[in-house]
């Protein structure tokens, strides 16, 4: 009805004065849902690809200043299926080079995005103890745990922005496998049944990173010259930060100490 | 006459109007185009508005129906859709034939009905006809002849021509009956075509089913509904009517996608030129909460019942939304939206749907019983018991006077009946003498039940503040003026408000409460270890209340006070005291005779002196008696030294010394008690604490339960109102930077003569409306600054904004009279004992332990969630349990399900009625039925018993690797309940979903998932089975579930040692673990 008045008085409106106010009106709406047309989102500017004639690596090693926490021993004997001896892994020092420390390329990658590796990475249960102690994966990147261990064991990782899962894996059963979505350094994961067990799972979304090794070096290859911060993550002694610049080609060395927490 | 001369100017002929007239028809041209343009438009910005809509949202359709056509093509990309199209294409080419035969019948049996049909049709109406002339003509001869017509044409033959060329000839019965016969095969072969179709059609249908279940969005088809309903709209008043609640509301008129099915944000409706998102775009997001308007259906609620405004109102933003003065009921504004919910929902203490939480109005609720504003003000539903004991007092008193008339009553009807003239009439007043009998029997069953409430609702009355009888056992005398001048200064967080005192109100108000104290003496301790106190304090919970620290450091709970400097004002053998059962009350209080009751009372009589809630009865005249301290603070069965332990360590919490607080001997000066007296009724102290001589003070301030209705003219802003109304350069009336800072918004530039405006000030500095004013010091406004933060003084003025008498009919409240309602009532209990600071009762509810350093690396060690617990527990355990958690009335100082918890589930000492509510409340909370009727477990034989043994303990299963068994040895590492409990405690169905998932029941628990997987119908278990089970065809999951509900000891015990790791510690004593199992069980007994 509204409708119908309205169209009335302006049809009459027209006729006595030919003023065309109103269907000016109109016309303006019309024109600006013409110009309402499909919502485009502007493209990402394309990251520039890596030339692989030009990459540079990172390597060097980690310390640690001061005195090096004594491993304690770990009491398996509550699970006699737990063969071999055990040694907490919180601070692993030998004479001054600090393992598992989480190294990677926090920053300066820009844009970039990078494919998810094919392989999987390896994570592995024997002797009641996790091989590795840090594990390196990409986001979506699959990560298959085993257990060798002639004992069941749950695999329960407690992250912080990927979602909790807690499972059980009997001995000799097929290995689990998983992926974690979003980025998230240093998520721990543990095994209910054995307290001791646990470890951490680094998740980046490049491929640039390592883990230290007994004798505390680590290396990352295929880098694109450029401008990054380097982060050296340890899951006691916290995160330590680094900003570098690798030209192409370079073999850079980038070293970094830890101080014993508390000093 | 003299000649009028002419003037020389007359205006008629010597000037011209024309342009007067022109400018007047132009004026009125124009009011009359301004007319009608403001009738069509002007009133109508709607229309405007509608016209836009279209254009953007079909925009935003098609964007988004690209969309949708992408991820619908990566759903069907998916190779189960494609073995779906598969099945469906199989289905299809095998029925092909087949359905096409019966197709053809169809078709053909199809023709041969019409055939048939147009001549059937035709004679029958002729029959008809006839017959209709038989039955209405009015001579015998007539209707003999018409008889005879009917019977000449029915037996006339008629001549169909079927489809296939051939024809037939008929009778009209014949015909009848061929007509019948074609129809019944044509139905048989519909049915047979169906039947041939059905595995083609459900193929198809679940091909569509797993587009839609995969796609997060909306499909592109239904995207095209959407389309089309835009391209045919016309502008209108968009309007919900709901008579029987006056509901009329044209919000819809504009927030035309309020409604719609997808989640449409402003940026989404901004016009494509723009940068920001402009008037029109912010109307038309859609409801940002559609699962409300799930449970608020908005054909039944309208809008305006949660968000108020003028529905009907579309002339203007303003108008609709019933910003202008003559509205009374303003659009909430947006950070207060949650006040609608206050509306209906005031006797909901929590609320939320699904994982949501509202949490402002939620908070609102909590703060006003958490602060103390129930203290003074009056709230329907809140501090209840009081009211109720009054009521449950008059019931008895009601009760009794009746009593005692059916007494007299029956005496007299006997004297009546011994008087009767006739035997009937004896025994008939007999009878009614029986009658009152029974009937004072009923009553004397009433009566118990009353006693009973009026026990419970004593023990459920509770003060927000401490019972300050106890102020000489329990403080440093020096420091109590000190707290008075501003609490605050002490301890920044506590729930004690500013009263802005004047020092000789301090030391009245000091020397009354220090002198009408209690002379008793609290027993000696001896000092503790404070060290192991720590880690007591730090493990046992008491974190989830309290905190200690301040500012950043600041760690625990808000719901009891801050401990960091109780150690200045605290007695030391009062503390433990506390802290050992803060219940424990120093002497009973008779409210009938108004006084506290001494040991001198009990010996007069000859009664031992002692009073608990097993002995509350008045040695004087056997009345109800207060036994408790009026504390929800419960116990946590520590032993004695672990009390004293924790008081040492908390004695150690101090700033200063408690000896460096200046001497306060005024307090000790009998001419300023009753000085103290008047200031202490003046600023209402005992609506938060017990004081002697106050037991019966009533509140003194207003009533707030419709306090957002009151016209905004009985709001007192005093001096303000004008600034208030004004608003601008000078608007903000609160000078003080502290107070400044309480203000949501900050410092008023717009006007706030609004209720919002009006509680956010009271709130953030309450004498605010005395500046300027000359006021004697009883004339001031007594309502204390509580200190809130800026979240806090929104939360509650969203709750005092809904707080308002709804014009809404009776059935809109949220009443529920069935199980919901439970839990309702739960929900207080649940909040006043503060159980969500150590439970997850909602998923994703975060617990105050949850966030303490100490559990970050342990969640192990948190409290079990309790989201399903009401499914998962036996009622009647449930209630034995939270009556006594060790599960024992000997052995005490542990937990009664989980040893291994350091964290301890406390005895709250509920009454029977909060006992009632607590258990109906998980039941309700869970959607289980009362009264709880026991599944029955099947009893195994001896062949199931072994597999399932073998399964029970088999390493790929070790059960009992993480359950506790009571072994003390094993129970050291244990993490799990005793599965010995579980046959009382338990459902057995809720044990099958546990061990089957039980990261869906309690996300994050230490018990892994994937242990048993679907195979078929059975649920077998996931690892390598035993060799006994091979060839057994049953379900896994239940068999284990039937061995764990008839565990004996005895088998536990056979189990635990054929474990590997039992054999490491088979060298323990045997009779050792005998007596831990049998301590054990005793602890189960006890319960029993």
């Amino acid at each position: 009805m509204n409708k119908k008045n309205s169209l009335k008085i302006l049809v009459g409106t027209i006729a006595l004065s030919g003023l065309l106010l109103t269907a000016a009106c109109n016309k303006n709406t019309e024109q600006s849902s013409n110009s309402m047309a499909e919502k485009q989102a502007a493209p990402a500017p394309a990251a520039t690809p890596i030339d692989p004639s030009t990459v540079a690596t990172v390597k060097g090693s980690v310390k640690f200043d001061g005195t090096a926490p004594k491993p304690s021993k770990i009491d398996m004997s509550q699970d006699p299926a737990c063969k071999g001896s055990n040694e907490s892994e919180n601070v692993v020092v030998s004479s001054g080079d600090l393992a598992n420390v989480f190294v990677y390329v926090k920053d300066g990658l820009g844009n970039r995005t990078f494919d998810v590796p094919k392989d999987a990475v390896v994570l592995d249960q024997s002797g009641c103890k996790y091989h590795p102690h840090v594990l390196g994966v990409m986001t979506g990147q699959t990560v298959q745990i085993k257990n060798d261990d002639q004992t069941t064991h749950n695999i329960h990782p407690t992250p912080k922005d990927n979602r909790e899962w807690n499972e059980s894996q009997p001995p000799s059963s097929p290995a689990i496998e998983k992926n974690f979505a979003r980025e998230e350094i240093m998520l721990p994961v543990k095994c209910n049944q054995h307290p001791w067990m646990k470890m951490y799972v680094s998740v980046v979304k490049n491929p640039f990173y390592a883990v230290t090794d007994k004798s505390g070096k680590y290396e990352i290859k295929g880098l694109p010259p450029g401008d990054y911060t380097i982060a050296f993550v340890h899951e006691k002694l916290g995160e330590q930060d680094q900003k570098v610049t690798v030209a192409a080609k370079e073999t850079k060395n980038v070293d970094q100490n830890f101080k014993a927490a508390g000093e | 006459m003299p000649e009028q001369p002419n003037p020389e100017q007359d205006p008629i002929t010597s000037k011209s109007y024309a342009a007067y007239y022109l400018i007047a028809t132009v004026i009125l041209m124009a009011t009359l185009f301004w007319a009608l343009w403001d009738e069509a438009w002007g009133q109508r910005p709607w229309k405007a508005l509608q016209e836009n809509w279209k254009d953007r949202y079909s925009a935003f359709l098609n964007t988004s129906r690209s969309k949708s056509a992408t991820s619908e093509k990566d759903v069907e990309q998916n190779s189960d859709y494609a073995a779906l199209k598969q099945t469906y294409e199989k289905t299809y080419q095998d029925s092909k034939p087949q359905g096409d035969e019966a197709r053809r019948k169809l078709d053909d049996a199809n023709a041969r009905l019409l055939a048939v049909q147009s001549v059937f049709t035709d004679r029958r109406a002729y029959v008809n006809a006839l017959t209709y002339e038989l039955e209405t003509s009015s001579s015998d001869s007539a209707k003999a002849s018409k008889r005879k017509e009917i019977d000449k044409y029915k037996n006339e033959q008629a001549t169909v021509q079927f489809p296939d060329g051939s024809k037939q000839k008929y009778t009209f019965p014949q015909l009848e009956e061929k007509y019948n016969e074609i129809r019944d095969e044509r139905t048989k072969l519909s049915l047979e075509l169906g039947d041939v179709l059905k595995p083609v059609t459900a193929a198809r249908a679940k091909m569509d089913e797993y587009v839609t279940d995969h796609m997060v969005d909306l499909t592109p088809q239904q995207i095209d509904g959407l389309k089309r309903k835009i391209g045919d709209w016309d502008p209108q008043i968009v309007q919900i009517n709901v008579a029987d609640a006056n509901i009329v509301d044209r919000c819809e008129s504009c927030h035309l996608n309020a409604r719609e099915p997808l989640k449409i944000t402003p940026a989404s409706m901004t016009s494509k030129g723009d940068k920001k998102p402009d008037e029109y775009a912010n109307a038309l997001t859609s409801h940002p909460e559609p699962e409300l308007l799930k449970i608020h259906d908005p054909d039944k609620f309208g809008c305006s019942p949660c968000h108020q405004g003028n529905g009907r109102a579309t002339t203007s933003v303003e108008k609709a939304h019933g910003n202008y003065e003559h509205w009374l009921w303003p659009l909430f504004p947006k950070a207060n939206s949650e006040a609608g919910c206050q509306n209906c929902h005031a006797a909901d203490m929590v609320l939320a749907s699904g994982d949501v939480q509202w949490q402002t109005i939620n908070d609102g609720k909590d703060l006003f019983r958490q602060r103390g504003c129930m203290g003074c003000h009056r709230y329907e539903g809140y501090d209840k018991e009081p009211e109720d004991l009054n009521s449950v007092g008059q019931q008895i008193k009601q009760i009794e006077t009746q009593k005692k008339d059916n007494i007299k009553q029956t005496a007299y009807l006997m004297k009546q009946a011994d008087a009767a003239q006739s035997n009937d009439e004896a025994n008939r007043l007999n009878g009614q003498a029986v009658d009152l009998r029974v009937a004072n029997s009923k009553l004397d069953g009433r009566l118990q039940q009353l006693d009973f409430q009026s026990h419970s609702l004593m023990q459920d009355m509770k003060k927000v503040g401490p019972n300050l009888k106890d102020v000489r056992l329990k403080l440093n005398k020096n420091w109590i003026p000190v707290w008075l001048k501003k609490p605050t200064d002490f301890r920044p967080t506590t729930k004690m408000p500013n009263f802005r005192l004047s020092d000789h109100q301090i030391q009245a108000i000091s020397a009354y409460i220090w002198q009408s104290g209690f002379t008793d003496s609290a027993p000696k301790h001896k000092p503790g270890n404070a060290a192991h106190g720590k880690e007591l304090f730090e493990t046992r919970g008491c974190m989830a209340c309290h905190s200690i620290g301040e500012g950043d450091q600041l760690q625990g709970g808000t719901f009891a006070a801050n401990l960091t400097r109780v150690g200045e004002k605290a007695n030391y053998d009062y503390l433990v005291r506390w802290i050992h059962n803060a219940r424990e009350r120093t002497r009973p209080y008779c409210p009938y005779e108004k006084k506290d009751i001494g040991p001198e009372d009990y010996a007069k009589k000859g009664l031992p002196y002692k009073f608990d809630l097993d002995h509350s009865q008045c040695p004087n005249d056997g009345h109800e008696l207060q036994v408790q301290n009026m504390t929800v603070m419960p116990s946590l069965r520590l032993a004695p030294e672990d009390a004293e332990d924790i008081a040492t360590y908390l004695m150690t919490q101090k700033k200063q010394d408690p000896s460096s607080y200046a001497d306060a001997a005024f307090m000790d000066d009998p001419n300023l008690k009753a000085e103290g007296k008047k200031w202490v009724r003046h600023f209402g102290c005992s609506g938060c604490h017990e004081i002697a001589g106050f037991e019966d003070e009533g509140r003194i301030g207003t009533e707030l339960t419709f306090e957002g209705s009151k016209p905004i003219e009985r709001l007192d802003f005093a001096l303000f109102t004008e600034t208030a109304q004004r608003g601008g350069k000078n608007a903000e009336p609160i000078k003080d930077n502290e107070d400044l800072a309480r203000l949501p918004d900050g410092p008023a530039k717009e006007p706030w003569y609004d209720h919002k405006g009006f509680f956010e000030h009271k709130l953030a500095e309450p004498n605010i409306y005395d500046q300027g004013k000359v006021r004697g010091e009883t004339e001031a406004l007594r309502m204390p600054n509580v200190h809130l933060t800026k979240e806090q003084v929104r939360d509650l003025t969203t709750f005092l904004m809904g707080s308002e008498e709804t014009s809404l009919p009776a059935s809109y409240q949220y009443k529920p009279g069935d199980a919901r309602h439970d839990i309702q009532e739960g929900w207080w209990i649940v909040k006043k004992y503060n159980c969500m600071g150590c439970h997850q009762f909602i998923p994703g509810q975060r617990t105050i332990l949850m966030g303490l350093p100490q559990y970050q690396d342990n969640q192990e060690q948190l409290p079990p969630k309790l989201l399903t617990e009401g499914a998962r527990v036996d009622p009647e355990w449930l209630r034995k349990f939270l009556s006594n958690p060790a599960l024992s009335t000997t052995d005490t100082n542990r937990n009664g399900v989980r040893p291994y918890l350091k964290v301890r589930m406390p005895t709250f000492s509920f009454s029977d009625n909060e006992l009632r509510k607590l258990v109906r409340f998980f039941e309700a909370l869970s959607q289980q039925p009362l009264p709880y009727i026991p599944e029955q477990v099947p009893v195994l034989n001896t062949k199931e018993s072994d597999m399932a043994r073998s399964l029970f303990s088999s390493t790929a299963a070790p059960c009992l690797k993480c359950h506790a068994t009571g072994d003390p040895a094993h129970d050291k590492i244990a993490t799990a309940p005793n599965f010995l409990l579980a046959k009382e405690r338990l459902k057995p169905d809720w044990v099958e979903r546990w061990i089957t998932d039980p990261q869906a029941v309690s996300p994050g628990t230490s018990m892994p998932s994937g242990l048993f997987k679907q195979q078929n119908t059975q649920w077998v278990f996931a690892g390598p089975t035993p060799p006994s089970f091979q060839g057994y065809t049953g379900d896994h999951r239940k068999l284990l579930t039937d061995y764990i509900f008839q565990l004996t000891p005895e088998e536990q015990r056979k189990v635990a040692s054929s474990m590997p790791h039992a054999k490491a510690s088979a060298e323990m004593k045997s009779n050792h673990k005998q007596a831990a199992l049998e301590s054990h069980r005793t602890g189960n007994g006890g319960s029993r």
